[in-house]
């Protein structure tokens, strides 16, 4: 049984399709890096799946189930784009609030779980419009944790987030899914964050969704490359030109070949040129530069 | 290690338990309560003391009423309003109602909690019937001060307070009651404007004061319709509690109260359940 099951998805606003045909599944026990550009479907998507928007067609399965089934909604935890919360009331009201909502017993001892569990409980008694942005964050995400959910849809969930937090997160999502039946979505346009936690993506371009793989399968779909650096970058960057299709400088300032090729192969060409290879290592793309590639390869 | 997952579905009276507790909370937790609860008491006692109006000849100012309980309800029962006293009575309330019912449900959409709700196990006829729950408890409590406010200032200037005590109590309780229907009126009101918190207040007020139900009255004044047909249905029968009530009228209000509840609950359910909640 999957968490989620979606098949055939669609939302028109109007005549505008925002979601045409979009197959998704998630594993239970998964981290699901759901990623897209700006205005692909993802928050429709997302929203559809909450219950926020109503589909205009297909069909949407929560772990077997009708995701409007009332017990499998009270499985799950949201954080669509910012928390719902009363800005005149403190951290501590509003996550109570949320908890008599949810009918949750015990409801002080969940909250002061949940906060603890974001490092948020030395803030319970802040009013929320005096949080900051990345404390508001770790509110909605305390507050999608409450009830013991199975299944987590967070939409931006790091926006704002500081390192500590972005961390602290990383803890939380794995610990959600470590028994193996709770699964995360979530969205964020932090893709090197988002790699170093999902076990599973998905990737949507205008409201289909044109790959999902396994974090696995992402590693073994990465292109290799080899970074150098020399004495004289530009004329190795000209002379390597010359003999490959592919040559980028990067950001950190090496030049990477993306062509097959060895480290041999070009410390030998480069030194028969009169060039002196300072340091030379192979490497594979990330998360981002794959989906960039592929966003190219689209377009 | 792999466990089994159990689903739930928690029951009506959970859900409207929980949401309830939640709306009561904010009500009374919100300063637009106690405003609105002094702005009931206020309001009569002001009318009630100082609006003057001219007398027949139109040379003189005299006091708009001359009874205490004026303040409180029509003489008798009217769909169409013939003088400013007829109208200035705990009808107000559901103006000061309406207003305070946008601000609470603008609340809502403002600060995201709508959202927040509608990704649980909630029910759009939850949400429909706590808030409608809520803002009539929170008008009926208008009406308890608009009693209060109204009485004092009438007292205080010295009207006449002979009134058939019955009727009185009759017509006060009719008025409460019908603000549960009032309330459901309302809140399918910012349900249907829930985007557009201006047009919700402003469609609150217009419907509160009557000014759109006056203009249907004037309407169908002519088509010969009984006048407690009209009485009942035109005004929700607000107007039909009056210092003349017996237990009919206090039945009659419980019914179309309850009629008008089901009705917009139910319409305002189906609305939510097609459009998007955010």
């Amino acid at each position: 049984m999957n968490a989620i099951e979606i098949k055939n998805l669609s939302k028109n606003f109007g005549p505008k399709q925002a979601v045409c045909g979009l197959d998704m599944t998630v594993p239970m026990g998964a981290i699901y890096g759901f990623i897209g550009e700006n205005g692909s479907g993802k928050s429709t998507t997302e929203k559809m799946i909450c219950g926020l928007i109503p589909t205009s067609g297909g069909s949407i399965k929560l772990y077997g189930k009708d995701y409007t089934e009332g017990a499998v909604r009270a499985r799950v935890g949201v954080l669509i784009e910012s928390p719902g919360c009363f800005p005149g009331l403190t951290v501590w009201d509003n996550m109570m609030l949320q908890a008599e909502n949810l009918s949750i017993p015990n409801a002080e001892k969940e909250v002061v779980k949940v906060l603890k569990t974001v490092r948020m409980e030395g803030a319970a008694g802040n009013k929320y419009q005096n949080c900051s942005l990345g404390m508001k964050q770790r509110v909605g995400i305390a507050m999608a944790l409450l009830g013991n959910p199975t299944l987590l849809v967070l939409d931006e969930p790091l926006n704002g987030l500081d390192a500590d937090g972005m961390r602290i997160m990383r803890e939380v999502f794995t610990d959600v899914v470590k028994d193996g039946t709770r699964s995360i979505v979530v969205s964020s346009h932090l893709l090197g964050e988002l790699q170093k936690v999902a076990t599973h993506y998905g990737i949507i371009r205008h409201g289909k969704m044109i790959r999902e793989m396994t974090a696995a399968e992402l590693d073994a779909s990465c292109r290799t490359y080899v970074a150098l650096q020399s004495g004289e970058m530009n004329r190795s960057k000209m002379l390597l030109g010359c003999k490959y299709s592919r040559v980028e400088e990067d950001e950190a300032g090496y030049l990477r070949v993306y062509d097959m090729t060895t480290p041999e192969e070009i410390v030998t060409y480069l030194y028969e040129n009169g060039i002196c290879v300072t340091e030379i290592k192979t490497d594979k793309i990330g998360l981002e530069e794959y989906y960039i590639d592929l966003m190219k390869e689209g377009k | 290690m792999t466990r089994e997952l159990k689903f739930e579905s928690p029951t009506f009276l959970q859900r409207l338990k929980g949401m309830l507790g939640v709306d009561f909370y904010r009500l009374f937790h919100t300063p637009l309560f106690y405003i609105f609860l002094g702005i009931a008491a206020i309001i009569p006692a002001m009318v009630s003391a100082m609006t003057m109006m001219p007398d027949q000849s139109g040379n003189t100012m005299e006091p708009l009423y001359s009874n205490v309980w004026q303040i409180i309800a029509a003489s008798e029962s009217l769909y169409v309003i013939n003088g400013i006293a007829d109208y200035a009575n705990m009808n107000m309330v559901f103006i000061f109602g309406g207003i305070m019912v946008s601000i609470f449900i603008g609340h809502d959409y403002k600060s995201g909690y709508v959202k927040q709700l509608f990704t649980t196990h909630a029910k759009k006829q939850d949400y429909m019937m706590s808030k409608t729950i809520v803002c009539a408890f929170a008008m009926a409590c208008m009406c308890i001060t608009y009693f209060i406010g109204g009485t004092v200032g009438g007292l205080l200037v010295g009207y006449d307070t002979a009134v058939n005590v019955n009727s009185l109590i009759l017509a006060i309780l009719g008025k409460m009651v019908m603000s549960l229907g009032w309330a459901s009126l309302y809140t399918f009101l910012n349900v249907i404007f829930r985007k557009y918190f201006g047009i919700s207040i402003a469609s609150s007020f217009f419907f509160g004061t009557g000014i759109l139900i006056i203009g249907v009255a004037a309407i169908v004044e002519n088509l010969s319709i009984p006048t407690p047909f009209l009485n009942i249905f035109l005004y929700g029968s607000s107007v039909n509690a009056s210092l003349a009530s017996n237990v009919g009228t206090f039945l009659v209000c419980i019914v179309v109260s309850v009629a008008w509840t089901l009705i917009y609950n139910f319409l305002g359910t189906k609305l939510l359940s097609k459009s998007d909640v955010y």
